[in-house]
């Protein structure tokens, strides 16, 4: 599905939810609560106040459906400017300002950056900015490395995908793992080391699995 | 220890919270084992780098991940704090609503090991909105409604009985919709959603005032409990449970009303739950079927 079919589906889906259908509600938040989630942990650094921006601009989309006009822009740029806007609220009051984030990393799906530049300034909250003399690491797309990443995530077996996200998420050791989960250790390293081995296949040679024993170390500086 | 032993300490090390940091700083044999390795091999070293940036990547990006139960907890607030629109196809054994096609997101496990979360955590300010406090009562009434009708449709002799029973809903659901109605009527009255702990069909509301601490609770999806037992409201508060009382049934309504001291001037968190229990029984240390966060 392109941007613009997607926009279309976007508008109809938004009328079925503004028609009380809470499927639709579910089908939108599976669409956009993640990006929106990563947008707001990213100005944070707090998941705490993420989840609650999430709550907040899906409530705020229940509410307001009716305003939601197509013809202005997309849904998803609504909708990561209501998710903005709380975020910001929420910093102010706890007296912190956002963290310094690429103008990159808060664009909406399918955004332009010109307009995702404009959306950011037109907020008054501009935080974006490019690293001047970028490494080899910062050079990539991140948010690309990100997605990815997470659609690997998505896909793997929850056996796996829950031992990786007990492991960086919430910081748990493998014995804690293993603890929480009730199962052998053993069993946690092995899902855990193949969970990190098909991570590290979907971010590319730079990140992945040496091909071999012969692998020789990437010079700094030649690396993509 | 050779290659695939070193790669393994690695692989298993990027996982740990600073786990590549303590295998390097080799204060224990393992550790030891694997800087002597990596000391003469460029290939472990060149894994060990790319792990590193791996490690640190994958970290960054799980930490984007939403929790799994974040979906549920918005709905739910939705629910509980939305405007109210005509719901679609949410009445059980109601005609299905075309299903909309979607696809999957990563979620973390948030709850992967822990209870159900079984609790609604509505956002923003509770305060009961006038459309909110008319879907209570129009809720309550479109029940009355049913009920008798459907009292009315059944075809037989018994019309005393049927009427008495008749009698009886009404006046269980005028008492609802009396008590509703004069908690809502309060500044600081509260709505807080219920949901079953194990069994999703189960889902209920109630309303509360601290200032006049009368709650008053509907479920649906319950059924009369067996003979000798109850649905057994209480209040759970600094983590001691005290006891409310028990559902009564009316039809498919299941409710409480009455004062609550426990809720009283609360403004600190707390929990409503219904358990099934024994009814000769005076304690409530049993897992709930229902609910909620106040």
């Amino acid at each position: 599905m392109d941007a613009r079919e997607r926009a279309i589906d976007d508008a109809a889906v938004v009328r079925r939810m503004a028609a009380g259908s809470e499927a639709a509600l579910e089908v939108l938040y599976d669409r956009y609560a993640s990006s929106i989630f990563a947008a707001a942990y990213r100005l944070t650094s707090d998941r705490g106040i993420a989840e609650e921006v999430v709550q907040e601009t899906f409530l705020a989309m229940w509410n307001r459906a009716e305003t939601f006009d197509p013809a202005a822009g997309s849904l998803a740029a609504w909708l990561h400017a209501i998710a903005r806007n709380r975020t910001i609220d929420r910093l102010r009051a706890a007296g912190r300002r956002p963290t310094l984030v690429a103008v990159s990393s808060a664009a909406a799906p399918d955004e332009d950056p010109t307009a995702t530049l404009e959306r950011l300034v037109a907020s008054g909250s501009i935080v974006g900015a490019a690293n001047p003399s970028p490494g080899p690491e910062q050079a990539i797309d991140t948010a690309g490395m990100h997605d990815a990443i997470a659609a690997a995530l998505a896909t793997m077996p929850d056996t796996e995908r829950t031992v990786i996200l007990l492991a960086y998420q919430e910081e748990l050791s493998q014995v804690e793992i293993a603890d929480r989960l009730g199962w052998p250790l053993g069993t946690v390293k092995t899902r855990t080391r193949r969970a990190l081995q098909r991570l590290r296949e979907v971010l590319g040679a730079e990140f992945g699995p040496g091909a071999g024993l012969d692998v020789v170390p990437v010079p700094a500086g030649e690396d993509r | 220890m050779d290659h695939d032993a070193v790669r393994e300490q690695l692989e298993l090390a990027a996982v740990e919270p600073g786990g590549l940091e303590r295998l390097m700083a080799g204060d224990t044999a393992t550790a030891q084992a694997v800087a002597a390795h990596l000391a003469g091999c460029p290939s472990c070293s060149a894994e060990l780098a790319r792990l590193g940036r791996a490690a640190a990547l994958v970290r960054e990006a799980v930490r984007e991940v939403p929790p799994s139960d974040l979906k549920a907890r918005t709905l739910a607030a939705v629910r509980a704090e939305g405007v109210l629109r005509p719901l679609v196809a949410t009445v059980p054994g109601g005609p299905a609503e075309a299903p909309v096609p979607t696809a999957p997101v990563p979620t973390a496990p948030h709850d992967a090991t822990r209870p159900p979360a079984a609790t609604v955590v509505p956002v923003g300010p509770r305060r009961l909105s006038r459309a909110q406090i008319a879907g209570w009562v129009g809720t309550i009434a479109a029940a009355v409604v049913l009920s008798i009708v459907t009292t009315s449709y059944v075809v037989g002799s018994r019309v005393d009985d049927q009427l008495a029973a008749q009698g009886e809903t009404i006046a269980a659901l005028e008492e609802v919709t009396t008590a509703t109605l004069a908690v809502t009527a309060e500044p600081d009255a509260e709505r807080v959603a219920l949901d079953g702990v194990s069994d999703p069909s189960l889902d209920g509301s109630l309303v509360f005032s601290p200032t006049t601490a009368e709650l008053v609770v509907v479920a649906s999806g319950l059924t009369e409990p067996p003979a000798g037992q109850e649905y057994r409201c209480w209040v759970e508060v600094d983590g001691q449970r005290q006891r409310v009382g028990r559902m009564f049934f009316s039809d498919d309504l299941a409710y409480w009303v009455g004062p609550v001291p426990a809720v009283a001037g609360l403004t600190g968190p707390a929990t409503f739950g219904v358990s099934l229990v024994e009814a000769a029984v005076p304690a409530t240390a049993t897992d709930p079927v229902l609910l909620g966060e106040l």
